[in-house]
C-alpha cells in the first residue's frame, strides 16, 4: 500500500507548527512517530490535504520533574525511551509496563508517547484496506449513518486502543494542550469521550503537547491481553492504582481500555473496594461489577462475550496481584 | 506534494534523491536506490520485513517511515552490515543454525537482531523475545532463529573479549 499524496509541513518550532494548525483547520493531520497515522492513511481512512509532522521536534522531547515532584512527559518522546527512564521504571512501574506493552520493540521505536495517548479509535469494520472496505456498505467512521456492530445504535462505537490512557487515568494524570491561544491542562480522565468519530477533547487547531503525571501516591498495576503479546492492540487492558493499606484504602481508581470508544473508569467496582478494602471477596466482586458494567461491547476480533469474561479475569488477577504488591512489601 | 531534494546516508553512503513527501522511506531505498535487500511486506507495520536501523542502531520500519524525515541521517540495511568480506556474526549464525529458509524475511529479522545486539551481548529470552516480537517469519519458525541469534550472541562475546586480550 502507498501513502496518498499530501503537502508536508515541518516547522522549526511549536508555534510554528500551532500556526500552521490554525491555518489549514480540519484539512491538516497532526504526525508525531507515524506508526499509526500512516497506517490509517495508507487504508485511505485518513486523507489529510497537509500533513503537520512534529517527529524529532525538540520542544516536545523533554522530560523534567516540576517543583511539586510531578513528572511532565513531552508529548514527542518515543515509547522506548519512556520505557527504558530509569526514573519512571523507579516511580511508576506500572505506566512503564503500559507504555512497554504498547506493539512491538519496532512500533515503540518510532511511536511517541503523545500518539499513543491521541490513538485513533479502531474497528474490525474500519481498519482494513479499501478493498475489504467496499465488499459492504460504509460506516460512521466511513460514509454512512450506521454501525455495523452493534445496529440499533447512532454513534460509532469504535474502541480506544491506548495503553497508556487508563493508565495516566489510575494515575491522575493531566494533559497540556496547546493551540495559537495559549495552553490548557486537562486531567486525562476528561481529555477522552464517548464516541468513536471524536474521541478526544482536542479541539481543531489543538495539539497535546505533554502530559504532567503527579508524585506516585500509592501502588499501580497495569494488565493486557492481547492475541499476539508481542505486537497486536489489546483485546482488553486494566490499570489500576490505589492508595492505603489493604485493609483500608483512602483511594482507588480502577479503569479499563479496549472496550469503548474512551478508557472506562469503573465507579462501581472502585467503590467495592473502597468499602471493604482488598480482600479475595472483595476482589471478586468488583471483577463481578467490571463485567457488568460493560453493557454494549463490541467484540472487536473476539467471538460474542468473550470480552466481558476477559474483563472479569483480568481485573481479578490484576487486583490479587496489587494485593500481593503491600504484603511483599 | 511537489518532490523535495532530500540527502539519505544508507550504509554510510549518500544519495541526493527526489523524493515526494508520501514516499516511505521503504519506497525511496527500493525504487529510487534499487536497493532491493530491504524487503517490501504488509507495509502496515505488522510484519517486520522492512526493518532498518536507524541513527542509534535502534530497528525502525522504513514502511511506516516518510524519506524526508530521514533527510541526512544515518540508516543501516542488510546490504551494509558485512564486515569487509566477511558475513557479520548475526548473518553467520543464521545461515549456519538454518534460521533461514525462504529467506523473505531474513533481512528484517537480522536488522532486528543486530539492533539488539548492537546494545545487549548477552540477551536473556526475554530480551530477544522482545527485540524480535515485531519480525515475523512465517517458514522457519522462530525457533531457529533464536538459537542463531544465542549463537551470534556467544560469537560477539567471544569477539569483545578477543578485542580487550589484543
Amino acid at each position: 500500500m502507498q501513502l496518498p499524496p499530501f503537502e508536508y509541513i515541518r516547522p522549526e518550532s511549536l508555534a510554528e507548527g500551532l500556526q500552521a494548525l490554525a491555518e489549514h483547520g480540519d484539512k491538516i493531520a497532526i504526525m508525531s512517530g507515524g506508526s499509526d497515522l500512516l497506517i490509517n492513511m495508507k487504508f485511505r481512512l485518513d486523507g489529510p490535504e497537509y500533513l503537520l509532522s512534529l517527529n524529532g521536534l525538540p520542544e516536545l522531547q523533554l522530560i523534567e520533574e516540576l517543583d511539586d515532584g510531578s513528572l511532565r512527559i513531552g508529548a514527542g518522546c518515543k515509547l522506548t525511551e519512556l520505557a527504558n527512564n530509569a526514573l519512571i521504571k523507579e516511580r511508576y512501574p506500572a505506566l512503564q509496563a503500559a507504555i512497554f506493552s504498547v506493539g512491538s520493540r519496532h512500533v515503540r521505536n518510532m511511536g511517541t508517547i503523545g500518539g499513543n495517548i491521541c490513538l485513533d479509535t479502531r474497528c474490525w469494520y474500519t481498519n482494513q484496506s479499501e478493498t475489504w472496505r467496499d465488499t459492504r456498505d460504509g460506516c460512521f467512521k466511513t460514509d454512512s449513518e450506521q454501525c455495523h456492530v452493534i445496529k440499533t445504535t447512532t454513534k460509532c462505537h469504535a474502541l480506544s486502543s491506548t495503553d497508556s490512557g487508563p493508565m495516566l487515568i489510575a494515575l491522575d494524570a493531566s494533559v497540556v494542550l496547546a493551540s495559537q491561544a495559549g495552553e490548557r491542562v486537562v486531567p486525562v480522565r476528561e481529555f477522552y469521550q464517548d464516541d468513536g468519530l471524536d474521541h478526544t477533547v482536542l479541539e481543531p487547531g489543538e495539539v497535546l503537547v505533554a502530559v504532567i503525571v503527579p508524585p506516585p501516591r500509592g501502588r499501580a498495576v497495569f494488565a493486557k491481553l492481547a492475541q499476539r503479546e508481542g505486537l497486536d492492540f489489546a483485546a482488553g487492558s486494566f490499570a489500576a492504582a490505589v492508595s492505603g493499606s489493604n485493609e483500608k484504602l483512602d483511594s482507588v481508581c480502577l479503569v479499563m481500555g479496549s472496550v469503548a470508544p474512551e478508557p472506562r473508569v469503573m465507579e462501581q467496582a472502585g467503590k467495592i473496594l473502597m468499602d471493604a478494602g482488598l480482600t479475595d471477596e472483595s476482589i471478586d466482586a468488583a471483577a463481578g461489577a467490571a463485567r457488568l458494567s460493560l453493557d454494549e461491547v463490541t467484540n472487536l476480533f473476539t467471538p460474542p462475550g468473550y470480552k466481558k469474561r476477559l474483563i472479569r479475569a483480568l481485573v481479578k488477577d490484576a487486583l490479587t496481584e496489587l494485593r500481593d504488591q503491600a504484603v511483599r512489601g | 506534494m511537489a518532490k523535495q531534494l532530500i540527502t539519505l546516508i544508507v550504509n554510510g553512503d549518500s544519495y541526493e534523491v527526489a523524493a515526494a513527501p508520501h514516499q516511505t522511506l521503504l519506497e525511496v531505498m527500493r525504487d529510487i536506490l534499487n536497493m532491493t535487500g530491504t524487503k517490501r511486506g504488509c507495509t502496515a507495520g505488522s510484519c517486520g520485513v522492512c526493518t532498518v536501523n536507524g541513527e542509534q542502531g535502534e530497528a525502525i520500519l522504513s514502511c511506516l517511515a516518510l524519506a524526508v524525515e530521514w533527510d541526512g541521517r544515518p540508516v543501516t540495511t542488510i546490504e551494509g552490515v558485512e564486515e569487509g568480506d566477511k558475513l557479520h556474526p548475526v548473518q553467520q549464525a543464521f545461515l549456519e543454525y538454518g534460521a533461514v529458509q525462504c529467506g523473505f524475511c531474513t533481512p528484517g529479522l537480522v536488522m532486528s537482531a543486530k539492533a539488539l545486539l548492537d546494545v545487549n551481548t548477552d540477551p536473556t529470552e526475554a530480551d530477544i523475545n522482545e527485540a524480535m516480537a515485531g519480525a515475523i517469519c512465517r517458514c522457519t519458525g522462530h525457533i531457529k532463529v533464536k538459537k542463531a541469534i544465542r549463537e551470534a550472541a556467544k560469537a560477539l562475546r567471544e569477539r569483545e573479549v578477543n578485542d580487550g586480550a589484543s
